[in-house]
């Protein structure tokens, strides 16, 4: 978010993306079983909030029907005792399930209550289609209801055995009112006696029927495929997923072995320059040392490089759930942070001022020190000569902390704002102002925010300087999933 | 005076580490693997010991040297142990110790390559006196 409004000054929040909610992205991988049961589970509980909504709406024909100007408006007849029985059974029904799903976590278990909850379910409609009208009215077209569900939840033969349930239960009730004479046909609506007379002829009957189940089995064919085409996606996507997910470890891990093996000789050059400069060899002439003085130079940068390199890969890598999270007296982690960059700021004559209250906060205390750290000598690298750097930290009442590293040096443009947490990303003036860095610093500063919830604004004025605000909060931080209270 | 051991496979950084060591006035001795330093210091017991993390014959051998000392070994335990790695990089500044302690390593202190020779001795010393 990039606000110019204010004058001059550049203002832009970090914003990331939590990981509980990356991870929430990935589609679920139903070929996992230990996944498959809250699945189930998932949409046996959706099965019953739907079957809420069906008793609310018979509720309302029951209070409705008591006016009869309404029933007449409508063309309907009195509610009879089946809705009210009809209700009951639902609610008993939908209790019972309800319960039965939190209870049971085991997948057979959980697929028996979605079972079970279809066939009651098709009973007790086919006795609300012989009641508000099997023939006459569309609504033996609920069953359809069904039949789609099935074939998104189940598979496709037991998709076929709910349609061919439907079904036969539809001609049984049909066959009992029209051949069978066991029930007498009967219907809500009040001008319907002629209708009713006309589609009970046999001719008319059978075809009724030979049509209705048509069409479900054509709904059947055509939902079960297109469901199955969209399970096999999402296989192939979870496939697609944990290979991308396998193969970025992989490179984390290829990149901490290779850096490791690049540190090794550094460690060994680092460590004869420092024979030669620091004399252990004999003194050198002048240009020697000058040579052995850019060798530990250079050899430093290239260190520290690879340095910030590995911490950037072991803060993306797996290993991070290993992090030990402890609560930290963050005034002393502050305080020793700037004790670090002290050298760097002397040798600048740079002042580094403080105003910090006390505050704790539960974090992995390496990774939060690398976050001051980069931030505190940023500011320290990038203020004019004899600057003013201040650190400040400020407890609000309801426990939220702001963090302030503030400097007077070169700024940032507004336009490269959103680009400085990237990796490798320099500005011109950076550049130009201070050639050794490798970019990564507050690319590391974002993975250590992101860890632990930290919200962070940056506000710059070009050639005025610039400030990083930290908001800490441990009611953020109990959204993620790396809160080490939520790992146990 | 005191009797140090190195044991690291990079012979560079083991001659160059020795020669400060000596010169400020410690016996060193080197090894380039675990085995043979275990060897070594069954015949005579170190002051101090210096150990690298990785060997290029396996990743963890250093490690399993140190839990060796401190855990199986009754002569050993005691002897005060700095390791050094280049792969412990959660530390904010590639320069200092990491003041870390592993749970299951007790009483070892971490040195993260590559390592300034001040600081090196100012452990050592700290760790002798």
């Amino acid at each position: 978010m990039l606000d110019n409004k204010s004058d001059q000054i550049a203002v832009y929040e970090l914003s990331f993306e939590k990981p509980d909610e990356a991870k929430s992205k990935t589609p679920p991988d139903i070929t996992d079983e230990s996944l498959r049961a809250p699945l189930l589970a998932a949409n046996a509980k959706w099965f019953c909030n739907l079957r809420w909504i069906v008793i609310s709406i018979l509720l309302a024909y029951e209070i409705f029907g008591q006016s009869e100007s309404i029933l007449s408006f409508l063309g309907l007849s009195a509610p009879g005792v089946w809705v009210l029985v009809t209700v009951l059974i639902l609610t008993v029904e939908n209790t019972f399930f309800l319960l039965y799903t939190r209870k049971v976590s085991d997948p057979a278990k959980t697929m028996a209550n979605l079972w079970g909850q279809i066939v009651v379910d098709i009973m007790v409609l086919t006795a609300v289609i012989h009641f508000v009208g099997s023939l006459e009215t569309a609504i033996a077209f609920t069953y359809l209801f069904h039949i789609v569900l099935a074939c998104v939840f189940l598979t496709r033969i037991q998709s076929l055995i709910v349609t061919i349930l439907a079904g036969t239960m539809y001609c049984g009730c049909v066959m009992s009112e029209h051949f069978l004479e066991i029930l007498t046909p009967t219907t809500i609506f009040i001008h319907s006696s002629e209708n009713l007379i006309k589609l009970s002829q046999p001719d008319v009957v059978v075809w009724k029927l030979f049509m209705t189940n048509g069409i479900w089995l054509v709904v059947w064919y055509l939902a079960s495929r297109l469901s199955s085409m969209v399970r096999e996606r999402d296989i192939e996507l979870a496939e697609t997923n944990r290979r991308l997910a396998a193969a970025q470890e992989e490179r984390t891990r290829h990149m901490l072995t290779t850096t490791h093996e690049l540190k090794s000789p550094f460690a060994a050059i680092h460590a004869n320059a420092q024979l030669l400069v620091d004399g252990y060899c004999g003194e050198l002439p002048d240009e020697a040392m000058n040579v052995a003085k850019k060798i530990t130079s250079r050899c430093q940068r290239l260190t520290t490089e690879i340095q910030e390199m590995l911490q950037l890969a072991n803060l993306s890598s797996s290993s991070q759930r290993k992090n030990k999270w402890t609560r930290l007296d963050c005034a002393v982690v502050l305080y020793w942070c700037i004790s670090q960059v002290e050298s760097i700021a002397r040798e600048r004559e740079i002042t580094i001022t403080t105003d910090i209250q006390p505050f704790t906060f539960a974090a992995v205390e390496d990774h939060l020190k690398m976050l001051f750290v980069n931030l505190i000598a940023n500011a320290v690298r990038y203020s004019y000569p004899k600057g003013q750097v201040r650190v400040t930290s400020q407890v609000g009442p309801t426990g939220q902390v702001l963090v302030t590293i503030s400097d007077q040096g070169i700024g940032i443009p507004a336009d490269k704002l959103p680009k400085i947490f990237d990796e490798h990303y320099r500005t011109n003036e950076a550049v130009r102002h201070n050639k050794e860095s490798s970019g990564l610093g507050l690319a590391i500063v974002k993975q250590v925010a992101q860890m632990h919830n930290i919200k962070i604004q940056v506000q710059s004025q070009l050639g005025r300087g610039t400030t990083f605000k930290l908001f800490m909060s441990e009611a953020l931080k109990k959204n993620s999933c790396s809160w080490p209270g939520r790992e146990g | 005076m005191a009797y140090l051991l190195i044991v690291d496979d990079d012979d560079d950084f083991c001659a160059a580490t020795a020669m400060v060591l000596r010169k400020f006035g410690h016996e060193v001795q080197t090894e380039s693997s675990p085995e043979k330093a275990l060897a070594r210091m069954e015949n005579r017991l170190p002051d101090l010991v210096l150990l690298d993390v990785m060997f290029p014959e396996d990743d963890s051998a250093g490690h399993n040297l140190a839990r060796h000392m401190r855990c199986s070994s009754e002569k050993l335990k005691n002897v005060p142990l700095i390791m050094l790695t280049a792969l412990k990089s959660d530390s904010p500044l590639g320069f200092i110790d990491c003041g870390m302690n592993d749970p299951d390593l007790p009483a070892v202190h971490f040195l993260e390559k590559p390592i300034e020779f001040n600081t090196l001795i100012s452990k050592i010393n700290s760790l002798l006196a």
